[in-house]
Parts: C-alpha cells; structure tokens; sequence
C-alpha cells in the first residue's frame, strides 16, 4: 500500500542522487529518477525500507524537454520570494 | 576497598542512564556506530552528560545540557548539526561552539534543521532553508545557528521544527504569542486561510486572542498547540481521513491535556491525570491493514473529536511522559516502564524485532531503576531515545 501520495512539486531535485526525493518517515528519502517518469513510473521507493510512496505528476512535462525539466520546488519557493 | 565499591555503585546510580533505538544509518543512535539497533542500547558518551532535553529531527539529535550548552550528531548533510561544516554525519556529539556566547534554554529539530532558544528570548536556526523554514527572509541553508532577526525586540521561550515548517511560541501570552514560517501547503503554518505554498519570514497565528499558550508541536505536516487551561488545538494536515486545516481548530473535548506530541499522521496528549488519547488512530496498525485507509472519505472538520480515542491496553495505569516519531508511538508509566507501539521496521520499537505493534508494549531497557528516578522519552523519524533524569 502506497504510504502517501505527494505531488511532483513538493518532491526536491537532489543532485547527487540524479533523483526527485520526498522525505521517508524512517528517515531516508523517497526517490525516483526522471528516466523512470519519461517512463510513466509513479512508485518512488524508499532505498531503506519497505515503504513507497505515489508520485502525482504530468508525463508530458518529463516528454517533452528533458534539457528542460519542471521545476523542483526549491527554484518555485525562489520565485515566492 | 569495600568503602570504595559502595561508592562507586552510589555513583552509579545516580549518573544520567540514556539508550537509543531505531534506524541508526546516519549515526543518530549515538551508539559510534552507523546501523539500526532493535533493542536500547547504553549510550556512553563524555561529552553527553546531565542531558535536559533532547531533539531528535530526520536522521539527527540536538541534545541541551542542564549547563546551556548545545551538542549535536547524526545526519548534517544540510548543516543542521550547526557545527559550522557540512558533514554526511557525525558518529560522535560534539558541541555547537558558534553558541557557547549563549545559555541555551529550548531547542528543536526538524527534518533537516534545527531551531536553538536562549535564555534572553533569541531565536537562532540552522540546517536546510529550501522552505523558507529557517525565517531569515530567504531560502538559503546555513550550517551554523543564525540568529531570526524577526524577533530580535522579542522574547521567545520555545520553537517546535516539523518536515518544513517551524512555529514559535513568544513570552507573554499576548494576542500575537504563535509564529509560524516555512512550508504551507498543507495549511500547518495557521497564519491564513488561504493556501500558502511557503513563508520565509515569520508571520502571526491569529488564532489565540483568547488562550493563553503554554506548549507548541511540529512534525510533519502538522501543528499543534495546547492552551494554559489544557485545550489541544491543531492545524495543517488532517489526520486520517479527515481535510487539512488552515486554522488552529480546537478539539472538542472535556479533557485537561498537559502535553501533546505529533507524527506524521497522528498525534498523541496527556492528560493531567495521566491519561494518553490518540488522535489520527492507528495508522501504523493500518500500515499492514492494506484497505480501510487510502483515500478514506474526507470527514468535515467539526466531527474530529470521534476521532480522538484513548490508547488500549493501559487499564488505567499513570502515564508520566509521551513521544512520537514519524510512524510510532513512545510512553513511559509512572512505575518507570517504557512502551512502544506503531512501525517497527528499524526495530523503533526497541522490542528485539521489526513487527508492528497495534498497541503499547514493554521495552526491555535491561536495567532495574530506582523507582523514584524518572524516564523522559523522545523520537526522531524512526528511532527512540530514552534517559533518566536527576
Ligand atoms: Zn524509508
């Protein structure tokens, strides 16, 4: 059973895994990469334990450009301000 | 000799005792070591001694010393062990310098940042900013305390750190006595009803013209706030099944809570009689029931208080203290004993397995203690920390 399910936009772009990560409740990180989301994965795993969670987002927006990517949300909390 | 082992043991007694459990990957059990442990371990360490109070965030702790000092270990890869050094983690406490100006009374941690109160009411954040969560007006992370200018001409007594949101609780109970700033979404910062997606800068609850607030809670995407008179008020996400919230809503009991911890999805209070109720039910216990709980119908908010029920298995015996991870619950009775219940998968449970408990079970911390010697507990994400206090 999926553990929650998060929107793309609250998931963070962490470039040293090469993925889009959402906090885990054990303590690691939910993660999936944009090659799996080209792919129409919506299952982001959490590397330590057995939870996952359920990725929300729009296939086209990974088809389309993949030089450019929608915005994790650090950069839109940037706009905020 | 013998006079010697007599007071050797005397001492012994009365030294501060702390274990840890859980998921320990980072280093936050303390334990020198980077693995989950499933049953409490002792935890030596010089430089943790006469612990007051611990916060444990994601993957690290942030413990104040009955002296006003701050130590810190565990994950700092966003800089919220505030040891002024992004460290993947740090297996020993060492203690945060940049604040040794300073008598430390409050301190909080959260996902990946921490929050520092001292004794003149200055508030100072460390760790990830992405959400405006460190209140300096900007998104910036930073890997030593900072202090929140917001409320250099204020007094603040205490700070609470959820995933990606922060509150503050200021010294009077005046009519602006709750800040909220960071993440949200989820409607846990209180401070309009609209949806705010994030704040970098504090802003007032304006939910409080009446109460006087005495406790705050953050974790997750949840808020909490309890009033002088034992009122528990929450907002943000809405536990299980029920909408998120963008306002403190006070729950609709007759009970006196005295303290209030939250999860990720569920909160426990303590009455002042000694009672435990839990609100957002048993979520964990729902984590191996796979169908009654996903996507489970939105219940308006004015029937939350069915949704408060009284933890099982106690037959009335005292509760003295209470903690939340993320997934799992801690208490201790007023006999000394600890009990756990919810997610076990990193042994949190401290039972010497990864199973689940649907309700509290006893720990085994290995050791007779003088009943008159009083057991705090505390949770990060998925561990437990334990100790005795004088
Ligand atoms: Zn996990």
């Amino acid at each position: 059973m999926s553990y929650d399910d998060v929107e793309i936009e609250d998931m963070e772009w962490n470039q040293e895994l090469q993925a889009y990560t959402y906090p885990c409740p054990c303590g690691d990180l939910f993660q999936i990469t944009k090659e799996d989301l080209k792919l129409g994965e919506e299952i982001a795993r959490c590397p330590s334990c057995s939870l996952y969670i359920t990725v929300i987002y729009n296939i086209e927006d990974f088809l389309q450009d993949s030089h450019n990517p929608i915005q994790p949300s650090k950069q839109q909390s940037l706009s905020v301000a | 000799m013998e006079e010697e082992k007599k007071a050797e043991k005397r001492d012994n007694k009365n030294d501060q005792i702390i274990w840890s459990w859980g998921a320990g990957t980072e280093g936050q059990l303390g334990t020198n070591k980077l693995q989950d442990e499933l049953l409490p371990q002792l935890i030596h360490q010089p430089s943790l001694s006469s612990v007051s109070h611990l916060a444990c965030g994601g993957a690290h702790v942030i413990a104040l010393t009955s002296g006003g000092k701050v130590v810190s270990w565990g994950r700092g890869n966003s800089g919220q062990l505030g040891q002024g050094e992004v460290v993947n983690n740090s297996l020993y406490p060492k203690i945060v310098t940049s604040l040794d100006a300073y008598f430390i009374t409050h301190v909080s941690a959260g996902w990946s940042y921490s929050a520092f109160v001292s004794d003149n009411g200055c508030l100072f954040t460390c760790g990830d900013g992405s959400f405006g969560q460190l209140g300096h007006g900007d998104y910036t992370s930073h890997c030593t305390p900072f202090e929140v200018s917001f409320f250099a001409n204020q007094h603040v007594v205490q700070v609470a750190c959820g995933m990606r949101h922060s509150l503050v609780l200021l010294k009077d109970g005046s009519q602006n006595q709750v800040y909220g700033f960071g993440s949200g979404k989820r409607g846990q910062l209180g401070v309009s009803k609209y949806k705010i997606k994030s704040i970098n800068l504090p802003e007032v609850v304006r939910a409080f013209e009446y109460a006087e607030i005495v406790q705050i809670a953050a974790n997750g995407d949840h808020s909490a706030a309890l009033s002088a008179d034992g009122h528990l008020y929450t907002w943000g996400r809405g536990f299980k099944g029920f909408e998120d919230v963008h306002s403190p809503q006070r729950l609709n009991s007759s009970l006196n809570f005295s303290k209030a911890t939250l999860g990720w999805n569920h909160a426990l209070a303590l009455t002042g009689e000694g009672e435990v109720y839990m609100l957002g039910g048993n979520h964990l216990g729902v984590l191996s029931d796979h169908q009654s709980m996903n996507r489970a119908k939105q219940i308006p908010v004015d029937s939350r208080e069915a949704n408060l029920e009284k933890v099982p298995g106690l037959d009335g015996i005292k509760i003295s203290d209470i903690a939340t991870g993320s997934e799992h619950s801690v208490i201790v009775t007023d006999n000394g004993e600890i009990k756990t219940w919810g997610w076990g998968e990193h042994g949190q449970l401290g039972l010497g397995d990864t199973s689940d408990q649907i309700s509290p079970i006893t720990v085994n911390c290995g050791h007779d203690l003088n009943e008159a010697t009083s057991i705090r507990v505390y949770c990060g994400s998925g561990f437990t920390f334990a100790l005795t206090m004088a």
